[in-house]
Protein backbone atom coordinates (compact mmCIF):
# COMPACT_ATOMS: atom_id res chain seq x y z
CA UNK A 1 0.00 0.00 0.00
CA UNK A 2 1.22 3.47 -0.86
CA UNK A 3 1.35 6.14 1.81
CA UNK A 4 2.51 9.74 1.54
CA UNK A 5 4.90 11.62 3.80
CA UNK A 6 4.98 15.41 3.91
CA UNK A 7 7.17 17.72 5.95
CA UNK A 8 8.13 21.34 6.61
CA UNK A 9 4.90 23.01 5.52
CA UNK A 10 5.97 26.36 6.95
CA UNK A 11 2.65 28.17 6.83
CA UNK A 12 2.55 28.10 3.03
CA UNK A 13 -1.11 27.38 2.32
CA UNK A 14 -0.99 27.31 -1.53
CA UNK A 15 1.84 24.75 -1.39
CA UNK A 16 0.06 22.57 1.17
CA UNK A 17 -3.19 22.63 -0.81
CA UNK A 18 -1.37 21.71 -4.02
CA UNK A 19 0.46 18.79 -2.41
CA UNK A 20 -2.64 17.41 -0.69
CA UNK A 21 -4.50 17.70 -3.97
CA UNK A 22 -1.73 15.76 -5.73
CA UNK A 23 -1.85 13.04 -3.07
CA UNK A 24 -5.65 12.84 -3.28
CA UNK A 25 -5.52 12.45 -7.05
CA UNK A 26 -3.45 9.29 -6.58
CA UNK A 27 -5.99 7.79 -4.23
CA UNK A 28 -3.61 7.74 -1.26
CA UNK A 29 -5.45 8.13 2.01
CA UNK A 30 -2.66 7.54 4.53
CA UNK A 31 -0.62 10.69 5.01
CA UNK A 32 2.00 11.35 7.67
CA UNK A 33 3.31 14.83 8.38
CA UNK A 34 6.78 15.35 9.88
CA UNK A 35 6.12 18.73 11.43
CA UNK A 36 7.10 22.38 11.00
CA UNK A 37 3.56 23.38 10.16
CA UNK A 38 4.44 26.99 10.93
CA UNK A 39 7.33 29.42 10.65
CA UNK A 40 8.62 31.64 7.81
CA UNK A 41 5.31 31.56 5.92
CA UNK A 42 2.28 33.88 6.06
CA UNK A 43 -0.63 31.48 6.83
CA UNK A 44 0.15 29.58 10.05
CA UNK A 45 -3.44 29.29 11.30
CA UNK A 46 -4.79 28.24 7.92
CA UNK A 47 -2.19 25.48 7.54
CA UNK A 48 -2.61 24.14 11.09
CA UNK A 49 -6.39 24.12 10.66
CA UNK A 50 -6.16 22.28 7.34
CA UNK A 51 -3.97 19.56 8.88
CA UNK A 52 -6.34 19.27 11.84
CA UNK A 53 -9.40 19.16 9.59
CA UNK A 54 -7.87 16.40 7.45
CA UNK A 55 -6.86 14.44 10.56
CA UNK A 56 -3.32 13.94 9.26
CA UNK A 57 -1.04 12.11 11.71
CA UNK A 58 1.67 14.63 12.56
CA UNK A 59 4.78 14.78 14.69
CA UNK A 60 6.20 17.97 16.12
CA UNK A 61 8.84 19.93 14.23
CA UNK A 62 11.44 22.32 15.62
CA UNK A 63 9.35 25.38 14.74
CA UNK A 64 6.25 23.88 16.33
CA UNK A 65 8.30 23.10 19.44
CA UNK A 66 9.84 26.56 19.63
CA UNK A 67 6.47 28.29 19.31
CA UNK A 68 5.30 26.32 22.33
CA UNK A 69 8.45 26.21 24.46
CA UNK A 70 10.06 29.49 23.40
CA UNK A 71 13.31 30.01 21.59
CA UNK A 72 15.81 28.11 23.69
CA UNK A 73 17.58 25.98 21.13
CA UNK A 74 21.36 26.24 21.09
CA UNK A 75 23.29 28.08 18.40
CA UNK A 76 22.98 25.15 16.00
CA UNK A 77 19.51 26.25 14.91
CA UNK A 78 20.77 29.01 12.65
CA UNK A 79 23.84 29.03 10.44
CA UNK A 80 24.48 32.76 10.71
CA UNK A 81 23.70 35.85 12.75
CA UNK A 82 21.47 37.31 10.05
CA UNK A 83 19.59 34.03 9.63
CA UNK A 84 19.04 33.96 13.38
CA UNK A 85 17.72 37.53 13.39
CA UNK A 86 15.30 36.75 10.55
CA UNK A 87 14.26 33.54 12.29
CA UNK A 88 13.49 35.39 15.51
CA UNK A 89 11.39 37.94 13.61
CA UNK A 90 9.40 35.15 12.01
CA UNK A 91 9.06 33.39 15.36
CA UNK A 92 7.61 36.52 17.00
CA UNK A 93 5.25 37.16 14.08
CA UNK A 94 4.02 33.57 14.09
CA UNK A 95 3.60 33.59 17.86
CA UNK A 96 1.44 36.72 17.58
CA UNK A 97 -0.71 35.27 14.80
CA UNK A 98 -1.41 31.75 16.06
CA UNK A 99 -4.62 31.19 17.96
CA UNK A 100 -4.52 29.54 21.38
CA UNK A 101 -6.38 26.56 19.97
CA UNK A 102 -3.81 26.04 17.25
CA UNK A 103 -0.97 26.46 19.73
CA UNK A 104 -2.57 23.77 21.89
CA UNK A 105 -2.66 21.50 18.87
CA UNK A 106 1.06 22.06 18.19
CA UNK A 107 1.80 21.40 21.88
CA UNK A 108 -0.08 18.11 21.70
CA UNK A 109 2.01 16.68 18.85
CA UNK A 110 4.34 13.75 19.61
CA UNK A 111 8.04 14.00 18.76
CA UNK A 112 7.88 10.75 16.80
CA UNK A 113 5.40 8.35 15.25
CA UNK A 114 6.01 4.66 14.71
CA UNK A 115 4.27 2.13 12.49
CA UNK A 116 5.88 -1.26 12.84
CA UNK A 117 9.40 -0.89 11.43
CA UNK A 118 8.82 2.62 10.13
CA UNK A 119 9.79 5.59 12.30
CA UNK A 120 8.69 9.14 11.54
CA UNK A 121 10.50 12.16 13.05
CA UNK A 122 11.11 15.77 12.10
CA UNK A 123 14.91 16.06 12.42
CA UNK A 124 16.32 12.86 13.86
CA UNK A 125 15.37 10.42 16.62
CA UNK A 126 17.68 12.47 18.89
CA UNK A 127 16.24 15.91 18.34
CA UNK A 128 13.85 17.93 16.21
CA UNK A 129 16.81 20.24 15.58
CA UNK A 130 19.32 17.70 14.25
CA UNK A 131 19.93 17.71 10.49
CA UNK A 132 20.34 14.37 8.74
CA UNK A 133 21.90 15.60 5.53
CA UNK A 134 22.22 13.25 2.55
CA UNK A 135 26.02 13.10 2.70
CA UNK A 136 26.53 12.99 6.45
CA UNK A 137 28.82 10.34 7.93
CA UNK A 138 27.27 7.03 6.90
CA UNK A 139 27.97 5.30 10.22
CA UNK A 140 26.42 8.18 12.18
CA UNK A 141 23.40 8.07 9.87
CA UNK A 142 23.04 4.32 10.37
CA UNK A 143 23.38 4.74 14.14
CA UNK A 144 20.38 7.10 14.16
CA UNK A 145 18.17 4.50 12.46
CA UNK A 146 19.51 1.43 14.25
CA UNK A 147 19.48 2.91 17.78
CA UNK A 148 15.88 3.99 17.24
CA UNK A 149 14.96 0.38 16.42
CA UNK A 150 13.68 1.17 12.92
CA UNK A 151 14.26 -0.28 9.47
CA UNK A 152 13.31 2.90 7.68
CA UNK A 153 13.58 6.37 9.18
CA UNK A 154 11.46 9.13 7.65
CA UNK A 155 12.64 12.66 8.40
CA UNK A 156 12.50 16.22 7.13
CA UNK A 157 14.11 19.40 8.49
CA UNK A 158 16.79 19.72 5.78
CA UNK A 159 14.27 20.78 3.09
CA UNK A 160 16.17 18.54 0.67
CA UNK A 161 14.38 15.32 -0.33
CA UNK A 162 16.46 12.17 -0.67
CA UNK A 163 16.49 8.43 -0.13
CA UNK A 164 19.64 6.97 1.39
CA UNK A 165 20.27 3.26 1.57
CA UNK A 166 23.01 2.14 3.99
CA UNK A 167 24.29 -1.38 3.34
CA UNK A 168 27.18 -3.87 3.44
CA UNK A 169 28.46 -2.32 6.66
CA UNK A 170 30.88 -3.82 9.15
CA UNK A 171 33.10 -2.66 12.00
CA UNK A 172 36.11 -4.60 13.30
CA UNK A 173 37.10 -4.09 16.92
CA UNK A 174 39.95 -5.27 19.13
CA UNK A 175 40.25 -5.08 22.88
CA UNK A 176 43.62 -3.80 24.01
CA UNK A 177 44.72 -4.56 27.57
CA UNK A 178 42.15 -7.32 27.89
CA UNK A 179 41.78 -8.42 31.50
CA UNK A 180 42.03 -12.11 30.70
CA UNK A 181 44.93 -12.89 28.44
CA UNK A 182 45.17 -12.14 24.75
CA UNK A 183 43.65 -9.26 22.91
CA UNK A 184 40.37 -10.19 21.26
CA UNK A 185 39.27 -9.19 17.82
CA UNK A 186 35.81 -9.46 16.30
CA UNK A 187 33.74 -8.07 13.48
CA UNK A 188 30.24 -6.67 13.71
CA UNK A 189 28.10 -6.97 10.61
CA UNK A 190 25.78 -3.99 10.30
CA UNK A 191 22.19 -4.25 9.10
CA UNK A 192 20.85 -2.60 5.97
CA UNK A 193 18.78 0.47 6.78
CA UNK A 194 17.18 3.35 4.91
CA UNK A 195 16.67 7.07 5.56
CA UNK A 196 13.96 8.85 3.61
CA UNK A 197 13.84 12.63 3.71
CA UNK A 198 10.55 14.10 2.55
CA UNK A 199 11.99 17.48 1.64
CA UNK A 200 9.72 20.46 2.16
CA UNK A 201 6.21 21.34 1.08
CA UNK A 202 6.28 24.99 2.07
CA UNK A 203 9.88 26.07 1.71
CA UNK A 204 11.86 23.94 -0.75
CA UNK A 205 15.63 24.34 -0.74
CA UNK A 206 16.60 21.75 -3.32
CA UNK A 207 17.09 24.20 -6.15
CA UNK A 208 13.55 24.30 -7.48
CA UNK A 209 10.48 26.21 -6.39
CA UNK A 210 8.33 23.08 -6.49
CA UNK A 211 7.00 21.61 -3.27
CA UNK A 212 8.28 18.10 -2.52
CA UNK A 213 6.98 15.06 -0.68
CA UNK A 214 7.53 11.30 -0.88
CA UNK A 215 5.43 8.21 -1.48
CA UNK A 216 6.49 4.95 0.14
CA UNK A 217 5.11 1.54 -0.75
CA UNK A 218 5.18 -0.54 2.41
CA UNK A 219 5.06 -3.82 0.48
CA UNK A 220 8.03 -3.17 -1.83
CA UNK A 221 9.77 -0.42 0.16
CA UNK A 222 10.02 1.60 -3.06
CA UNK A 223 10.18 5.34 -2.47
CA UNK A 224 9.23 7.99 -5.00
CA UNK A 225 10.18 11.63 -4.55
CA UNK A 226 7.40 13.83 -5.88
CA UNK A 227 7.56 17.46 -7.01
CA UNK A 228 4.46 19.62 -7.18
CA UNK A 229 4.23 23.07 -8.74
CA UNK A 230 2.08 25.63 -6.94
CA UNK A 231 1.38 29.35 -7.06
CA UNK A 232 4.66 30.59 -5.56
CA UNK A 233 3.82 34.20 -6.40
CA UNK A 234 0.70 34.09 -4.24
CA UNK A 235 2.69 33.02 -1.19
CA UNK A 236 5.49 35.50 -1.88
CA UNK A 237 2.99 38.32 -2.09
CA UNK A 238 1.39 37.24 1.20
CA UNK A 239 4.82 37.17 2.87
CA UNK A 240 5.54 40.74 1.81
CA UNK A 241 2.06 41.94 2.76
CA UNK A 242 2.38 40.33 6.20
CA UNK A 243 5.56 42.32 6.85
CA UNK A 244 7.73 39.22 7.15
CA UNK A 245 11.37 39.52 5.97
CA UNK A 246 11.38 39.80 2.18
CA UNK A 247 14.23 37.33 1.95
CA UNK A 248 11.70 34.60 2.77
CA UNK A 249 9.85 35.46 -0.45
CA UNK A 250 13.16 35.60 -2.35
CA UNK A 251 14.06 32.17 -1.01
CA UNK A 252 10.74 30.69 -2.09
CA UNK A 253 11.05 32.17 -5.56
CA UNK A 254 14.51 30.56 -5.99
CA UNK A 255 14.03 27.29 -4.09
CA UNK A 256 17.40 27.75 -2.46
CA UNK A 257 19.03 29.69 0.36
CA UNK A 258 22.77 29.39 0.51
CA UNK A 259 23.02 30.77 4.03
CA UNK A 260 20.61 28.18 5.36
CA UNK A 261 22.86 25.21 4.72
CA UNK A 262 23.56 23.44 7.99
CA UNK A 263 27.25 22.72 8.30
CA UNK A 264 27.47 20.28 11.16
CA UNK A 265 25.22 17.36 10.55
CA UNK A 266 26.56 15.45 13.51
CA UNK A 267 25.81 18.16 16.05
CA UNK A 268 23.09 17.41 18.54
CA UNK A 269 21.34 20.39 20.07
CA UNK A 270 22.02 20.31 23.84
CA UNK A 271 19.02 22.43 24.75
CA UNK B 1 60.71 11.80 26.29
CA UNK B 2 57.83 9.95 27.96
CA UNK B 3 54.71 12.05 28.42
CA UNK B 4 51.79 10.55 30.26
CA UNK B 5 48.38 11.66 31.34
CA UNK B 6 46.75 10.34 34.49
CA UNK B 7 42.98 9.93 34.28
CA UNK B 8 40.85 9.55 37.39
CA UNK B 9 37.12 9.51 38.07
CA UNK B 10 34.52 8.38 40.58
CA UNK B 11 36.26 9.69 43.68
CA UNK B 12 32.84 10.57 45.14
CA UNK B 13 34.28 12.54 48.03
CA UNK B 14 36.95 9.99 48.92
CA UNK B 15 39.98 12.09 49.86
CA UNK B 16 41.94 9.03 50.97
CA UNK B 17 41.72 7.52 47.49
CA UNK B 18 42.72 10.80 45.88
CA UNK B 19 45.70 11.02 48.22
CA UNK B 20 46.79 7.50 47.19
CA UNK B 21 46.55 8.47 43.52
CA UNK B 22 48.64 11.59 44.09
CA UNK B 23 51.27 9.50 45.93
CA UNK B 24 51.37 7.03 43.04
CA UNK B 25 51.80 9.82 40.53
CA UNK B 26 54.69 11.32 42.46
CA UNK B 27 56.51 8.01 41.97
CA UNK B 28 55.67 7.73 38.28
CA UNK B 29 57.86 9.11 35.52
CA UNK B 30 56.56 11.44 32.89
CA UNK B 31 53.09 12.29 34.19
CA UNK B 32 52.43 15.80 32.95
CA UNK B 33 48.70 16.14 33.52
CA UNK B 34 46.01 14.83 35.85
CA UNK B 35 42.46 14.81 34.51
CA UNK B 36 39.59 14.14 36.89
CA UNK B 37 36.69 13.09 34.70
CA UNK B 38 33.80 13.85 36.99
CA UNK B 39 31.98 12.22 39.88
CA UNK B 40 34.03 14.20 42.34
CA UNK B 41 31.03 14.04 44.64
CA UNK B 42 28.62 11.35 45.75
CA UNK B 43 26.09 10.66 48.49
CA UNK B 44 28.14 8.21 50.58
CA UNK B 45 30.28 10.66 52.52
CA UNK B 46 30.94 14.35 53.08
CA UNK B 47 32.79 15.59 50.01
CA UNK B 48 33.99 18.97 51.24
CA UNK B 49 37.55 17.92 52.14
CA UNK B 50 38.14 16.40 48.72
CA UNK B 51 36.66 19.42 46.95
CA UNK B 52 38.88 21.71 49.04
CA UNK B 53 41.93 19.68 48.00
CA UNK B 54 40.97 19.65 44.32
CA UNK B 55 40.40 23.39 44.35
CA UNK B 56 43.49 24.14 46.43
CA UNK B 57 46.13 21.50 45.66
CA UNK B 58 48.78 20.71 48.26
CA UNK B 59 52.37 21.58 47.56
CA UNK B 60 53.73 18.77 45.40
CA UNK B 61 50.31 17.68 44.14
CA UNK B 62 49.90 17.28 40.43
CA UNK B 63 47.37 20.01 39.69
CA UNK B 64 44.05 18.41 38.69
CA UNK B 65 41.99 19.53 35.69
CA UNK B 66 38.40 18.60 36.50
CA UNK B 67 35.20 18.24 34.51
CA UNK B 68 31.76 17.49 35.86
CA UNK B 69 30.21 14.03 35.91
CA UNK B 70 26.83 12.41 36.46
CA UNK B 71 26.76 13.03 40.21
CA UNK B 72 27.65 16.71 39.79
CA UNK B 73 24.92 16.97 37.16
CA UNK B 74 22.38 15.58 39.64
CA UNK B 75 23.57 17.89 42.42
CA UNK B 76 23.60 20.99 40.23
CA UNK B 77 20.19 20.20 38.77
CA UNK B 78 18.65 19.74 42.22
CA UNK B 79 20.29 22.97 43.42
CA UNK B 80 18.73 24.95 40.53
CA UNK B 81 21.78 25.31 38.28
CA UNK B 82 20.18 23.51 35.33
CA UNK B 83 17.09 25.59 34.69
CA UNK B 84 13.88 23.75 35.39
CA UNK B 85 15.53 20.33 35.51
CA UNK B 86 15.93 18.54 38.84
CA UNK B 87 17.84 15.42 39.87
CA UNK B 88 15.23 13.26 38.15
CA UNK B 89 17.63 10.54 37.03
CA UNK B 90 18.94 10.06 40.58
CA UNK B 91 15.47 10.27 42.09
CA UNK B 92 14.21 7.65 39.65
CA UNK B 93 17.10 5.24 40.11
CA UNK B 94 17.89 5.56 43.82
CA UNK B 95 15.03 7.40 45.46
CA UNK B 96 14.50 10.50 47.53
CA UNK B 97 16.92 9.46 50.29
CA UNK B 98 19.81 9.45 47.83
CA UNK B 99 18.91 12.95 46.66
CA UNK B 100 18.89 14.19 50.26
CA UNK B 101 22.18 12.43 51.01
CA UNK B 102 23.80 14.05 47.98
CA UNK B 103 22.61 17.52 48.97
CA UNK B 104 23.96 17.01 52.49
CA UNK B 105 27.30 15.73 51.23
CA UNK B 106 28.38 18.98 49.58
CA UNK B 107 28.60 22.38 51.21
CA UNK B 108 26.78 24.97 49.04
CA UNK B 109 29.97 27.06 49.00
CA UNK B 110 31.33 24.59 46.39
CA UNK B 111 28.37 24.84 44.03
CA UNK B 112 29.54 27.78 41.94
CA UNK B 113 32.88 26.10 41.35
CA UNK B 114 31.21 22.83 40.42
CA UNK B 115 28.88 24.71 38.07
CA UNK B 116 31.90 26.30 36.38
CA UNK B 117 33.37 22.93 35.40
CA UNK B 118 33.30 22.01 31.73
CA UNK B 119 31.47 19.11 30.09
CA UNK B 120 34.74 17.79 28.70
CA UNK B 121 38.17 18.56 27.32
CA UNK B 122 39.61 18.09 23.85
CA UNK B 123 43.38 17.58 24.07
CA UNK B 124 45.37 16.65 20.97
CA UNK B 125 43.04 14.26 19.15
CA UNK B 126 41.47 12.97 22.37
CA UNK B 127 38.16 13.79 24.01
CA UNK B 128 38.04 13.51 27.79
CA UNK B 129 34.42 13.27 28.94
CA UNK B 130 32.58 11.66 31.83
CA UNK B 131 29.99 9.90 29.67
CA UNK B 132 30.17 10.80 25.99
CA UNK B 133 29.42 13.54 23.53
CA UNK B 134 25.82 12.40 23.68
CA UNK B 135 25.23 12.74 27.42
CA UNK B 136 27.07 12.95 30.70
CA UNK B 137 25.25 9.77 31.72
CA UNK B 138 26.11 7.81 28.56
CA UNK B 139 27.34 4.45 29.86
CA UNK B 140 29.91 3.23 27.33
CA UNK B 141 31.63 -0.12 27.89
CA UNK B 142 33.56 -2.62 25.81
CA UNK B 143 30.19 -4.34 25.27
CA UNK B 144 28.55 -1.25 23.76
CA UNK B 145 27.73 -1.57 20.08
CA UNK B 146 30.73 -0.44 18.00
CA UNK B 147 28.26 1.54 15.90
CA UNK B 148 27.37 3.64 18.92
CA UNK B 149 31.03 4.00 19.93
CA UNK B 150 31.91 5.19 16.42
CA UNK B 151 29.02 7.64 16.53
CA UNK B 152 30.25 9.15 19.80
CA UNK B 153 33.75 9.55 18.32
CA UNK B 154 32.39 10.99 15.08
CA UNK B 155 30.30 13.61 16.84
CA UNK B 156 33.48 15.05 18.36
CA UNK B 157 35.74 14.33 15.39
CA UNK B 158 38.39 12.83 17.67
CA UNK B 159 40.42 9.65 17.41
CA UNK B 160 40.22 8.70 21.08
CA UNK B 161 37.42 9.07 23.59
CA UNK B 162 38.25 8.65 27.28
CA UNK B 163 35.11 7.90 29.25
CA UNK B 164 34.41 7.22 32.90
CA UNK B 165 30.69 6.73 33.42
CA UNK B 166 30.75 2.93 33.30
CA UNK B 167 33.52 2.80 35.98
CA UNK B 168 35.09 0.02 33.84
CA UNK B 169 38.63 -0.05 32.50
CA UNK B 170 38.96 -1.02 28.86
CA UNK B 171 40.66 0.07 25.66
CA UNK B 172 38.61 -0.85 22.61
CA UNK B 173 40.10 -0.14 19.22
CA UNK B 174 38.08 0.17 16.04
CA UNK B 175 40.45 -1.42 13.58
CA UNK B 176 38.63 -1.61 10.26
CA UNK B 177 35.47 -2.17 8.30
CA UNK B 178 33.37 -0.01 6.03
CA UNK B 179 29.94 0.77 4.67
CA UNK B 180 28.36 1.47 1.30
CA UNK B 181 25.54 3.87 0.75
CA UNK B 182 23.45 5.01 -2.15
CA UNK B 183 21.77 8.40 -2.19
CA UNK B 184 18.89 9.02 -4.56
CA UNK B 185 17.53 12.53 -4.97
CA UNK B 186 15.94 14.60 -7.71
CA UNK B 187 19.30 14.82 -9.50
CA UNK B 188 19.76 11.05 -9.73
CA UNK B 189 21.71 8.40 -7.81
CA UNK B 190 25.22 8.37 -6.40
CA UNK B 191 27.19 5.70 -4.57
CA UNK B 192 29.43 6.34 -1.59
CA UNK B 193 31.92 4.13 0.23
CA UNK B 194 33.26 4.91 3.66
CA UNK B 195 35.87 3.12 5.75
CA UNK B 196 36.02 2.87 9.52
CA UNK B 197 38.76 5.19 10.76
CA UNK B 198 41.20 3.79 13.32
CA UNK B 199 39.83 5.12 16.57
CA UNK B 200 39.56 4.05 20.23
CA UNK B 201 37.30 4.33 23.22
CA UNK B 202 38.99 4.01 26.59
CA UNK B 203 37.22 3.40 29.88
CA UNK B 204 39.39 4.86 32.62
CA UNK B 205 37.86 3.18 35.70
CA UNK B 206 36.74 4.77 38.95
CA UNK B 207 37.93 5.32 42.51
CA UNK B 208 41.18 3.49 43.18
CA UNK B 209 41.25 2.18 39.59
CA UNK B 210 42.76 4.80 37.35
CA UNK B 211 44.49 5.02 33.98
CA UNK B 212 47.79 6.28 32.64
CA UNK B 213 47.96 7.16 28.97
CA UNK B 214 51.25 7.41 27.07
CA UNK B 215 50.50 9.98 24.43
CA UNK B 216 53.59 9.10 22.40
CA UNK B 217 52.94 5.38 22.10
CA UNK B 218 49.13 5.46 22.39
CA UNK B 219 49.31 2.87 25.18
CA UNK B 220 47.03 2.76 28.20
CA UNK B 221 47.97 1.36 31.60
CA UNK B 222 45.22 0.36 34.01
CA UNK B 223 46.36 0.78 37.59
CA UNK B 224 45.10 0.58 41.16
CA UNK B 225 46.16 3.35 43.50
CA UNK B 226 48.26 2.20 46.43
CA UNK B 227 48.72 -1.26 45.01
CA UNK B 228 52.20 -2.73 45.37
CA UNK B 229 51.40 -5.31 42.75
CA UNK B 230 50.62 -3.27 39.69
CA UNK B 231 51.26 -5.98 37.14
CA UNK B 232 54.44 -6.20 35.19
CA UNK B 233 54.15 -6.64 31.47
CA UNK B 234 51.70 -3.78 31.03
CA UNK B 235 54.46 -1.34 30.32
CA UNK B 236 54.22 0.72 33.48
CA UNK B 237 57.05 1.64 35.83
Amino acid sequence: MNHAIISCLHANLPAVEAVLNDIDKQGIDTITCLGDLVGYGPQPNEVVELIRKRGIATCQGCWDEDIIDGLNACECSYPSQLAERRGHLAHQWTDDQLTDENKSFLASLPTSLRRDRLLFVHGSPNSQHEYLLPDMDAFAALERVETAGADILFCGHTHQPYVRELRDGSIRVRLQNAEHGNDQGEELTLPMRKIVNAGSVGEPRHGSTNATYVIHNDATDEVEIKEVAYDVGRTCQAIVEAGLPKVFAWRLSHGFEFAEQAEDASHVCER
Amino acid sequence: MIERWALVSGLRGDLETYDLVQRDLKKTRGVTALFVLGDLVGPERNCDALLDRLRNPHRGDLKPDCIYGWWEEQLLAERGFRGERKADALRLSQGEDAVSALLNAVNPSHLKWLASLQFGFIELDCALIHGSSSDVGDNLTSETSPLILLDRLTRLNVNRLFTARSTKQFHLELTGGGINSQVKDLNGKREQQQEVPKRSVIGIGAGLNYTLYDIGSDKTHFLTAGSKTNPKGKGFV
